[in-house]
């Protein structure tokens, strides 16, 4: 097409009369006047916009909120939290109920669970349950050493550090000390699981794990632990075991360095008499003590 | 900006935008889809979707977004088809004072020919050449509707017009 740039001009509006009086001179300038004036002349629907309109507006159609909306999003975030806040302090006040009990050196404490069953907790030992689910879960964690005596009832079990024990309704003791785990049964069946291993005792046995070695124990036939009464007995128990007993029961330091504190004792010491607590453990074992304020010092009798 | 975006969602101030380019949006679609009645549907959805999502609508973009979302639905929605266009009933003749019987029978002729060609013409091309024809817009203003550059919108436009003066001439 000749003069293409003048023609689009032309039919964009943009050439004055003389420029288009110019182009009207070129020789094929007929057909696209026909062409632009008649192609103007095209019919396309008549829209009466007021009534289609009105034909959209009966759609009910709604707008979508924005998306950014800075300030109400705001106050939104702001009543969840303080919503957030009240509800997880209600749970902790109203329903995550966890009761515990806890006694320090030399001290023991019993109390009653809220199904009746009793525990005695001896010392530096500590209980924790969840009073609001007890009677959906007979849960409780164990730090230490305590007594039960269950009421019959739904699986109750005893969490610690190193096993747990579940029983029906029984009298047993469980002992949960450093490098130290104990569970003897005086009443019922208990059910002792410890590395994925379950073992039952019947009355007089004892399950007895230390330094992660599980050990052979002896029966007995005591109906309850001689903690009760305020003694603690032991039966070829390494003497560390026995002397963390003993600073539990009395609030002393023991120090026995010059000691092989592998060795084996069997016997038992008084919660109530020091001076006797000490010789019972060191005579037998040919060993003599110092006392230095709160530390007590062990040391070999033939030495001296 | 944001208050005008405001304004898009005031019932007064869509009715306005609504009334000043139903017309055109719908030339538009009928000039895609050669169907009078699916172009005013598409039209009706294109002004629905402006209206439901007017918050996030750029407001200096809208009528861009019109014709885009006219465009879209039409691709969505209605098969390509010939899109044969009628003359208006009073169309002028070029020469009005020219009666004669041979002159009227010629430009009846010459506008039979006119029609097949435009129906000949490429989607891109007819779009185009009939906005600026038929609606009188600018190159200009043709190219921010369709989001493309003025240039191509000049390309097709020539390219239309070589076409429709190509196909005349062969009759």
């Amino acid at each position: 097409m000749k003069k293409e740039k003048e023609i689009l001009k032309w039919l964009n509006g943009e050439l004055s009369s003389k420029e288009i009086e110019d182009l009207k001179q070129s020789e094929d300038f007929e057909t696209l006047e026909k062409i632009a004036h008649y192609s103007a002349h095209l019919a396309t629907p008549k829209v009466d916009a007021q009534q289609a309109l009105a034909a959209l507006k009966n759609r009910k159609l709604t707008k979508k909120e924005s998306k950014v909306r800075t300030l109400h999003f705001r106050t939104i975030f702001r009543v969840a939290a303080v919503i957030t806040v009240l509800l997880t302090s209600a749970y902790f006040l109203f329903y995550n109920t966890n009761q515990s009990f806890q006694t320090g050196i030399a001290q023991t404490e019993s109390f009653q669970l809220p199904d009746n069953s009793e525990v005695l907790l001896n010392a530096s030992s500590k209980i924790t349950f969840n009073e609001k689910n007890w009677d959906k879960k007979r849960d409780l964690t164990l730090e230490g050493e305590a007594y039960f005596q269950v009421q019959k009832g739904k699986t109750f079990s005893v969490k610690t550090a190193d096993g747990v024990v579940k029983v029906l309704g029984t009298h047993f003791d469980v002992k949960q000390r450093n490098n130290y785990y104990e569970v003897s049964c005086y009443e019922g069946l208990v059910s002792v699981t410890y590395n994925a291993n379950t073992v039952k005792l019947p009355p007089g046995k004892t399950f007895r794990v230390i330094n992660k070695q599980i050990e052979k124990t002896d029966d007995f036939d005591a109906e309850t632990p001689s903690w009760l009464q305020k003694e603690s007995s032991f039966t070829r128990i390494p003497l560390n075991q026995v002397i963390a007993e003993l600073e539990r029961q009395y609030d002393i330091k023991i120090e026995a360095q010059d000691v092989d504190t592998s060795k084996l004792f069997t016997g038992s010491f008084t919660h109530t008499n020091q001076k006797i607590a000490l010789e019972a453990i060191t005579i037998p074992l040919q060993l003599s003590y110092k006392i230095k304020g709160k530390t007590v010092i062990f040391y070999k009798y033939e030495g001296q | 900006m944001s208050k005008e975006n405001n304004n898009l969602c005031e019932e007064s101030y869509f009715s306005e935008f609504y009334i000043k380019n139903v017309q055109s949006a719908t030339n538009f679609a009928y000039y895609k889809s050669g169907d009078s009645d699916a172009a005013l549907d598409l039209v009706q959805d294109a002004f629905a979707k402006i209206w439901e999502n007017c918050s996030q609508i750029d407001f200096t973009k809208v009528k861009t977004y019109l014709f885009t979302t006219v465009n879209n639905l039409f691709l969505n929605t209605i098969k390509h088809q010939k899109v044969v266009m009628d003359f208006a009933k009073e169309t002028p003749y070029l020469d009005r004072t020219n009666q004669s019987p041979e002159y009227l029978l010629e430009e009846e002729e010459f506008k039979h020919a006119l029609q097949k060609a435009i129906a000949s013409l490429s989607e891109a091309q007819r779009e185009v050449f009939l906005m600026n024809r038929i609606d009188g817009k600018k190159y200009r203003e043709i190219a921010d509707l369709l989001g493309i550059s003025q240039k191509a919108v000049e390309k097709r436009m020539s390219g239309a017009l070589k076409i429709l003066k190509e196909q005349i001439e062969n009759i």
